[in-house]
């Protein structure tokens, strides 16, 4: 099977991640810009952290197969530091252009603070102004009224409702999402967000039209292998093929898909692993294969 | 013909006719002048017209052509993207002016991997390419194969422009990411006793590690490995040696040392038709950087 995994933060994810992620057929990956655990202090930081996502971090994925695609944005949290933010703002469009960036994201609501209302709105209307999707962070904090407004804001804003996705559902907001003709993205995420087991409750329930299911992996006790392990519980619960492909793969493609920058003939081909990239000493695959069980090859 | 019209003409011929609309307005745009912002949006946007995937292609009237315009130029692998990239690029009618610097210094400073391999491709067609050799530079220290090949292969940039340090550093580094060293443009002009003696120092490295010597490796030297390059070689050649690409490159490069005769006599007690077929080849003469490209079989020789 192959699998779109549609958040996912690789920059905090070791090769041994890529490897059992490719060997569980996760073919795709969309990585949003986020915080990195504490704010930043400096615009560079945002500079290189963006270049990190179209660059790096894009060449790191595809030596194990897996195509890299980004969202480029302000998030929330450091939407409040108004000074620093202000100068992110004007930075965004500098990236949010590039091949392969697919969405202006993540971006939303934390606190739900006015700076930080300011900072996704902006961006929204860039999104607009250049035919792009967006991906919506819902906050941990007050969820369903952050994803309200995230809605009301979009709307009034007119993006289409079709380029907005919302991430972090939960049972208590899928309807509202849907409902607004939004897409609804779930992390399966342990302890804080959501489990695989109530997320085949909700597709069972909402059926899997607009239904998107991502990991969220980042520097937090998560797991690269959320969608996966997802799918996995899908088909033991009995849920059809079609149910588990556009939850896994193709809701999150055609979602993403509408920005342009992602070259759908070229992703659907079989993934080829370049072995000359492979082989280069200087890059990430350094020969040796992760195992405690064998000693370090030549 | 200028590259920008060569590169004009290939584009029209490739691109769907909504994108030749597109590139016909954005260099209308360009030439009017744009601010640093819109100018790099331009050469992102690119994307949406052309796939990264798709390569240019050219034909062989069009990469002689290319070579006309400048001699080492070699687009025969170029994507199409990239060339659309480079056409916007060439596109400014300031680049012989600090305004025209500084615009394409800002685009490499918020370019992705696509873009990279595009500026550094385009970078031995703009006027004066001297004043961007730091950048070329800065190019060569990447992690990212294709983004090094773009700095290094099929262009004169860095046999021109390179300073001795560079050049040395560029060519060894290709060996060492095993990116293909033949297509190195002007390889042969610039060889040296600093280069043949790096070169040997990493065939001892990688012998006290018991890995094979990667053949290219040996293109380093030409005339200019002494005696112990000369041993060096004979120790490739010789018939306990499993890697039959390296005894073909030890062949050829004992034939560029001018070591012609001991090659006569490693032919008489060859057992393998294929080193011995690279051992008739180099005697014959054929021992330009690029018969390397025999030995690497992906190629496509």
């Amino acid at each position: 099977m192959r699998f779109f995994d549609p958040h996912i933060h690789v920059t905090s994810r070791t090769t041994d991640d890529l490897e059992n992620m490719a060997a569980a057929g996760v073919r795709a990956v969309i990585e949003p810009a986020f915080w990195l655990g504490q704010p930043r202090t400096r615009v560079g930081s945002f500079v290189d952290y963006f270049n990190s996502l179209i660059g790096w971090e894009r060449f790191r994925a595809s030596q194990f197969g897996i195509s890299h695609f980004c969202a480029i944005g302000l998030n929330s949290k450091e939407a409040n530091n108004e000074g620093l933010a202000k100068e992110v703002l004007e930075l965004v469009p500098r990236f949010a252009l590039k091949e392969g960036v697919v969405a202006i994201g993540e971006i939303g609501f934390d606190e739900i603070t006015q700076a930080e209302e300011f900072a996704y709105s902006e961006q929204v209307s860039f999104a607009k102004d250049h035919d792009m999707v967006v991906m919506v962070h819902s906050p941990h904090r007050d969820k369903k009224r952050g994803i309200i407004r995230s809605l009301d804001i979009a709307k009034e804003i007119g993006l289409p409702m079709a380029h907005l996705v919302i991430d972090h559902n939960t049972e208590e907001t899928v309807k509202e999402t849907l409902d607004a003709g939004a897409w609804a993205a779930f992390t399966i995420y342990p302890h804080t967000k959501m489990g695989s087991e109530r997320m085949v409750d909700l597709i069972e329930q909402y059926g899997p039209e607009r239904m998107i299911v991502d990991s969220s992996a980042d520097w937090g006790v998560s797991d690269p292998l959320s969608v996966p392990k997802t799918a996995k519980r899908m088909v033991e619960r009995g849920l059809d093929a079609r149910t588990v492909e556009l939850t896994t793969w193709q809701n999150a493609l055609d979602a993403y898909a509408q920005s342009g920058q992602i070259d759908v003939e070229a992703l659907l081909q079989k993934p080829a692993i370049d072995q000359t990239q492979l082989f280069a000493d200087n890059s990430v695959l350094r020969g040796q294969a992760p195992r405690v069980d064998a000693p370090v090859p030549n | 013909m200028s590259a920008f019209l060569l590169l004009k003409r290939m584009l029209e011929t490739r691109l769907p006719r909504p994108s030749v609309q597109w590139f016909r307005d954005a260099c209308t745009e360009i030439t009017d002048g744009v601010d640093d912002v819109r100018f790099a949006g331009l050469v992102a946007m690119a994307s949406r017209h052309a796939r990264d995937s798709t390569p240019l292609a050219p034909s062989a009237d069009e990469l002689k052509r290319a070579n006309e315009t400048l001699e080492g130029w070699n687009p025969e692998r170029w994507g199409l993207l990239e060339a659309l990239r480079a056409a916007l690029v060439l596109t400014r009618s300031d680049l012989d002016d600090d305004r025209g610097v500084l615009a394409v210094e800002s685009l490499f400073a918020f370019a992705d991997e696509g873009e990279q391999r595009a500026l550094y491709r385009v970078l031995p067609l703009v006027p004066s390419p001297e004043r961007f050799a730091a950048r070329a530079g800065e190019g060569c220290r990447t992690n990212i194969p294709p983004v090094f090949e773009a700095v290094v292969l099929d262009s004169p940039f860095a046999v021109r422009h390179f300073d001795d340090g560079a050049w040395n550093q560029a060519v060894i580094k290709a060996v060492f990411l095993g990116v293909p060293l033949w297509r190195l443009f002007g390889l042969d002009t610039r060889l040296g006793p600093e280069l043949a003696r790096m070169a040997l120092d990493l065939v001892d490295e990688r012998r006290s590690a018991h890995r094979d010597v990667q053949p290219e490796l040996w293109l380093c030297l030409g005339e200019h490995g002494g005696a112990r390059g000369t041993e060096a070689l004979l120790k490739e050649l010789d018939a306990s040696n499993s890697n039959t690409m390296g005894r073909c490159a030890a062949a050829y490069a004992l034939a560029r040392a001018g070591e012609g005769e001991r090659l006569v006599e490693c032919m008489e007690n060859e057992a393998d038709s294929v080193v011995r077929a690279a051992m008739q080849e180099a005697l014959d003469g054929n021992v330009a950087s690029t018969v390397f490209r025999k030995l690497r079989p992906e190629e496509g020789a």
